[in-house]
């Protein structure tokens, strides 16, 4: 059974399949690939920096470890804040109802860096809530695909295309007044002095 | 901060001025751990011979359960289990042999269902952001509500003065855009029409200025999408993740 992302607003839930897009999906890609002598695509390996090991595909593994060498499954995972408290774990949104809140301002979706862009289908008839997105309503909800310590944040919208599910993290930025001036970066010179025409 | 640049920019009387741009980026991920001990995400050796190798596991006539049995293989304690601290990535041939001289490059184009539709010889997409030729200020504004509806931003930067002239042509931008609600295209190249390039062989991207305003405090912010709002094709009813 395809799974769904639900959603209320009022009290009336809203249900709807959805399916991930981005750049490739949309407009294609191109990919740049390294090719041997005999026009075959090269493969990748990993060699150690004293040259003694070089690590094919499926050679290496990866994890969090303590200090002294101890490995930690991904369940035994704890995880804090930057002050040292310790955070929950925010369960996965798929399948339960996530509260619609709707969003003073535009702008608000203007200050999430975007990780995930859903097109959503509804399962049925969404009826007042398709109503208002229509009408250029925004919805913020809340929105975790997998169990997470950091629960992103997620934004519903529609256009003329369909229902769209923008799901990111919030970036914060400064108010910038006279005297909060900041240092131009400097190009990269090149020194002459460093020239050597002593071939 | 590295994550400053240079951006030329036109404002809409075609004055133009260096500033900075700041890239606008979440708070980093917590620390995860165990009873208040920091864990170090970390890479390690699980096999040595090669033949636990993604080609051996997915040898069609292999039987696992049977070739445990008759080799009865055992590890190399003395690396598996080792931690890579310092390495490279280096390609192999399609034999995995290695390779001594740089390989060629082929440009693979993908449709949108991701079938390959064409090869060729690289080109590079050179940037669009210089101190030569100014970001333009097109004219071209529209709704902010609209702009979030159609577009998908990425990234985003922030733009912020140098001096007290850039404070005032700054300030000005986004008054004008806070006024009036709206977010304004801004243009690359000589005619203000190609995408926005920040780096060689980056992604192109269409930005958006956007203003806010408090008293005499600003932000001028640069919101960068490389796609629209738009359905994919073939989109079937159920979901796909």
């Amino acid at each position: 059974m395809a799974r769904e992302i639900s959603v209320s607003l009022d009290g009336v839930e809203a249900s709807f399949t959805f399916k991930s897009i981005d750049r490739a999906s949309l407009y294609g890609k191109r990919r740049r690939v390294p090719i041997d002598e005999n026009g075959n695509p090269c493969t990748r390996a990993t060699l150690t920096n004293d040259g003694a090991l070089l690590l094919r595909s499926g050679m290496t593994g990866q994890g969090y470890f303590l200090a002294d060498g101890t490995y930690l499954k991904q369940s035994d995972l704890e995880a804090f804040s930057s002050d040292g408290s310790p955070l929950q774990k925010v369960p996965s949104s798929l399948g339960t109802t996530q509260p619609l809140e709707s969003i003073v301002s535009p702008q608000e979706v203007l200050d999430l860096r975007l990780s995930n862009v859903y097109f959503l289908t509804a399962v049925a008839d969404v009826g007042e809530l398709s109503r208002r997105l229509n009408s250029g309503e925004i919805f913020r909800l809340t929105f975790n695909f997998r169990d997470s310590f950091q629960p992103e944040s997620a934004f519903l919208l529609a256009n003329d295309a369909g229902v769209f599910l923008l799901v990111g993290s919030p970036v914060e930025s400064d108010w910038c007044s006279l005297d909060s001036l900041i240092d131009l970066p400097t190009l990269d010179e090149i020194d002459d002095e460093d020239l050597d025409f002593e071939f | 901060m590295s994550n400053l640049r240079r951006l030329h920019i036109s404002n809409a009387g075609s004055r133009n001025a260096i500033v900075v741009g700041v890239g606008l980026t979440p708070p980093p991920s917590p620390n995860v751990g165990k009873n208040g001990e920091v864990a170090i995400f970390r890479r390690f050796i699980t096999a040595t011979n090669g033949e636990e190798s993604e080609d051996f596991l997915k040898n069609p006539d292999l039987n696992f359960s049977e070739e445990l049995i008759s080799r009865d293989p055992e590890v190399d304690i003395e690396l598996v289990g080792r931690f890579i601290e310092d390495a490279q990535s280096v390609l192999l041939s399609a034999n995995g042999s290695p390779i001594f001289a740089a390989p060629s490059i082929v440009e693979i184009s993908y449709d949108s269902a991701g079938d390959e539709v064409e090869r060729h010889a690289p080109s590079d997409t050179l940037p669009t952001v210089n101190d030569s030729v100014p970001l333009r200020w097109t004219g071209k504004k529209m709704p902010i509500g609209e702009v979030v509806r159609r577009f998908a931003f990425r990234r985003s930067m922030q733009l912020r003065h140098v001096d007290g002239v850039t404070y005032d042509f700054l300030y000005a931008m986004a008054k004008e855009l806070a006024d009036e609600k709206m977010m304004l295209l801004l243009g690359a190249g000589e005619t203000g029409k190609e995408p926005i390039v920040l780096q060689l062989n980056g992604s192109p991207y269409r930005g958006f200025l956007e203003g806010r305003i408090d008293g005499v405090r600003y932000k001028l912010l640069l919101h960068l999408s490389n796609m629209e709002l738009r359905a994919p094709q073939n989109v079937k009813a159920g979901g796909d993740e």
